[in-house]
């Protein structure tokens, strides 16, 4: 036997693992280095030429990664809410509080046979699940996070938005048709019949807003909201907010309009025969659509990412220069981790009923959630983007919540009264809408 | 979709030699059964533009192992047929090889839902059979019991309803109510599910500290607790939207049909049996029917409300006038009745739960019948339902409320 078949017998499981992994993982490095070094200068200089591209295919990438936080978030949220709401305690194993429970939630659907009946259309099957996934993070590319972080500021906003959300509609059908199954059959449809119905609805009630502000690209419907909450679009476009929320919610398919996968009706709709990641594509871009359909009535209605208020501190550390310190900065770098931690430790060392070890352990998480709070508030007071983000994504899952509250409180109403809601009374109301916002326009304009 | 006349399957499905996978590429295919009856020959011929739709026996809302074919015309229903049996365990023949003592058992699993009335009936036709006289103080704790689980069966109804309407919370605020009612009587009988509880001529076991103080503790704030959970669905608009003038069941045909229980009496009809043919210490005893003219879901839903809060009266009467004495008449352990025949019936949570026993003298039932509420009630199903939509089917089913294991036996 050679010298490296006995080596590799002597070592444990982790052992081989890294054996394995750490060359892999430095030939790899040593390639992407390579690569840089080549492609870089030709890329730095095709993207300097190209500033729009290179944004786009940033911005995708960024929020194609964020999807899933997103949905995991979203996710968790809707357990733990409306557990609370059903006087459960909800998810508590995995994590603390049961926060990893949508990781493993998401590893089940990886793990799990990727099955596909007999008798289904097997492109149609395999494509439905992308389809909707595309066409609901595609939504996002639009949406203005903060000042100057968004993927693509398009002067067609409104109309991208809601060709996008057509596209849902149509995996949706896919995945219904091409299933083989009655059931999946009548969530399709179902699902096609609702959600063209809510679309119009859905897009009238913006024509409001759009005469408004004067614009469709919808970091500038954000700006025309910009000052304090009294400028926000809700106040003037009250009738608009609310058709635009109840739409929102068909066309999201949350309960009360969850009649696509009405479970105690057609069993799960159009999914029913869906397994492991391809319903998990569903369920990811279900969650998703939830979270778009709640930043996009914050974009509309609640000013996005401004401020409700102007912040009252006029609080300004801009000035504060930490290389000013000289000397005495590296000496405060070692030291105040330590000092902090030695500090806030000292009242649970002093508790007789605490040990040493504990104490430290406690002092030092003290110490660290006191840093990142500091931090996070230092860079909301003097960061821009910081305090949009906060604001956006405060009022974004404040709407989550009310979605979620929602499905936790009302029945699902029936396929006719759904059709009938949305013909005789959104669809009027938007158009009442439209004439009273532009008449009012003329007459204040002369 | 192609019209399917004479019924049959696709005619290639009887063929060894083609292959499932061929077919069903071919397009889709309804593998219609062929139609044994002239009623089931009706059902399964498809005309254009329907299709059948097998809902059950593993369906989430057919509240156990129901299992029903609907004909629908896109969502509309145009026809519907139950299919039974998924739950048969034969309990009636299994009855005639026990004696009268071992049948007791065979009947909790039955309505699993109230169990209490299951054992009930067919202990008061032995009683009857036997000729004994129950001690008061046994009756009393008899109407005790089986009001408490009346309660427990109607606040899951009242839930379940909303469930099946697609709303989630109603269903767990009941069960809080429910699975308080069921530790109750857990410390009075010793389970918490199948009693096994009632005795021919009395009770098995006297009420104990641990039951009194549990209901006790129940009491004083069940009416209360009952009217807010009520409230989280009464006033809401879409429930009621889709209740109201769903289903409508008029009193000619709760007739015809022998529909009874809260299904008759929210049409209008004041049947109960607890004051119709009196049993127990009923007629001492001062309670109302309450009774609905509308007869539809939400009138049945509504009802049980109702019936809740007079099931509340009951227990507190019951507490107040409770006497002392034996809770079990004096019998010899072999009950050997005279050779005859006893039917009593006693007014379950969803209607009249009857027992029809005949002695041959022998210590075994000679024949035992059960008559079960809920199998009368799921014909009602195949009558309200034509010419509604696919999610009135699961409202209707819901607030007729038939227990599958009292109807399969």
């Amino acid at each position: 036997m050679s010298m490296a078949v006995v080596t590799w017998q002597r070592l444990r499981p982790v052992g081989r693992i890294l054996a394995v992994l750490i060359p892999v993982l430095v030939a790899l490095g040593l390639v992407t280095v390579g690569a840089v070094i080549l492609a870089g200068p030709i890329a730095v200089g095709f993207f300097a030429d190209n500033l729009p591209l290179g944004r786009f295919i940033a911005a995708t990438a960024a929020i194609v990664v964020l999807t899933i936080p997103t949905a995991f978030v979203v996710i968790y949220m809707e357990l733990k809410v409306i557990a609370r709401m059903n006087l459960r305690i909800g998810p508590d194993r995995v994590g603390p509080f049961g926060t990893a429970l949508s990781v493993v939630h998401g590893l089940k659907f990886l793990s799990k046979e990727d099955f596909t009946p007999t008798g289904v259309d097997v492109q149609v099957f395999t494509l439905a699940p992308s389809v909707v996934f595309v066409g609901t993070i595609m939504t996002m590319i639009v949406v203005p996070f903060a000042p100057g972080l968004f993927g693509l500021d398009l002067n067609v906003g409104v109309l991208y938005l809601f060709a996008m959300s057509g596209l849902t509609v149509v995996g949706l059908l896919m995945g219904g048709w091409a299933s083989f199954n009655k059931y999946s059959l009548l969530g399709g449809l179902r699902s096609a019949a609702q959600m063209v119905s809510y679309e119009i609805p859905l897009t009238l009630s913006l024509v409001g807003v759009v005469l408004l502000a004067g614009t469709m690209s919808l970091n500038h419907l954000v700006l025309a909201q910009s000052g304090s909450f009294l400028d926000w679009f809700i106040w003037k476009q009250p009738l608009a907010f609310l058709i635009f929320l109840i739409a929102g919610t068909a066309e999201a398919n949350r309960t009360p309009f969850d009649l696509t996968e009405a479970d105690s009706e057609i069993v799960a709709g159009f999914a029913t025969e869906y397994s492991g990641m391809r319903f998990g594509f569903f369920f990811f871009a279900e969650y998703v659509n939830v979270f778009v359909m709640s930043a996009l009535i914050v974009t509309f209605f609640l000013g996005g990412w401004t401020a409700p208020f102007a912040w009252p501190f006029a609080v300004s550390i801009s000035g504060f220069d930490a290389l000013g310190l000289g000397v005495g900065l590296l000496i405060a770098v070692p030291l105040v981790p330590i000092v902090g931690t030695l500090i806030l430790a000292a009242p649970f060392w002093l508790s007789s009923k605490i040990t040493t070890l504990q104490a430290l352990v406690i002092g030092f998480i003290l110490f660290n959630v006191l840093a990142v709070g500091l931090l996070l508030g230092y860079a909301f007071v003097s960061l821009d983007w910081v305090a949009g983000l906060f604001w956006f994504f405060a009022k974004s899952y404040a709407f989550v919540f009310l979605f979620i509250w929602m499905r936790g409180t009302l029945p699902r109403v029936r396929i006719d009264q759904l059709m009938g809601f949305a013909w005789k009374w959104l669809l009027p109301a938007a158009l009442i809408n439209i004439f009273v916002t532009a008449a009012a326009i003329t007459l204040v304009s002369k | 979709m192609t019209a399917h006349t004479p019924a049959g399957p696709h005619p290639s499905l009887d063929d060894p030699s083609v292959r499932i996978e061929d077919i069903l590429r071919e397009g889709i295919v309804e593998a219609v059964p062929v139609g044994r009856t002239e009623r089931q020959a009706e059902f399964y011929t498809l005309r254009d533009g329907e299709m059948l739709l097998n809902m059950g026996p593993q369906h989430p809302s057919t509240h156990g192992v129901l299992r029903v074919v609907l004909k629908i015309d896109g969502e509309r229903v145009v026809d519907i047929d139950p299919v039974l049996g998924y739950l048969h365990r034969g309990v009636e023949k299994l009855c005639e090889n026990a004696d009268y003592h071992q049948t007791i058992c065979y009947m909790d699993p039955l309505e699993y839902i109230s169990s209490l009335f299951c054992e009930w009936a067919p202990v008061m036709a032995f009683e009857k059979l036997l000729d004994v006289r129950v001690p008061r103080r046994a009756e009393y704790i008899r109407v005790i019991a089986t009001e408490l689980n009346r309660i427990a069966s109607h606040v899951l109804t009242m839930g379940f309803f909303a469930l099946d309407l697609g709303g989630l919370t109603p269903v767990l605020y009941g069960f809080i109510e429910r699975d308080e009612i069921m530790e109750m009587l857990a410390s009075l009988t010793g389970q918490k599910l199948l009693f096994n509880y009632m005795r021919i001529g009395g009770v098995n076991g006297d009420l104990n500290h641990d039951f009194m103080s549990r209901l006790g503790d129940w009491m004083s704030h069940a009416a209360k607790q009952v009217e807010a959970n009520a409230g989280l669905l009464n006033e809401n608009e879409i429930l009621v939207r889709r209740a109201r003038g769903l289903g409508v069941l008029d009193a000619d045909t709760c007739l015809r049909m022998a529909v009874t229980g809260p299904n008759i009496r929210a049409s209008g009809l004041p049947f109960d049996v607890r004051r119709s043919h009196p049993y127990s210490i009923f007629p001492e005893l001062d309670f109302d029917i309450p009774t609905r003219n509308e007869g539809d879901c939400l009138a049945r839903y509504l009802l049980r409300v109702d019936e809740v809060k007079q099931s509340l009266r009951i227990i507190d009467q019951c507490l107040h006038q409770m006497p002392d004495g034996p809770v079990m008449a004096k019998l010899p352990r072999l009950v050997r009745p005279r050779p005859g025949r006893a039917f009593a019936a006693v007014e379950g949570p969803r209607g009249m739960y009857a027992a029809y026993v005949i002695s041959d003298g022998t210590d075994q039932p000679f024949r035992m019948r059960i008559h079960d509420p809920s199998f009368v009630h799921l014909q009602l199903v195949a009558l309200l339902t034509p010419g509604n939509l696919v999610a009135d089917t699961m409202a209707i089913m819901a607030s007729l409320d038939p227990v599958m294991g009292g109807v399969d036996k």
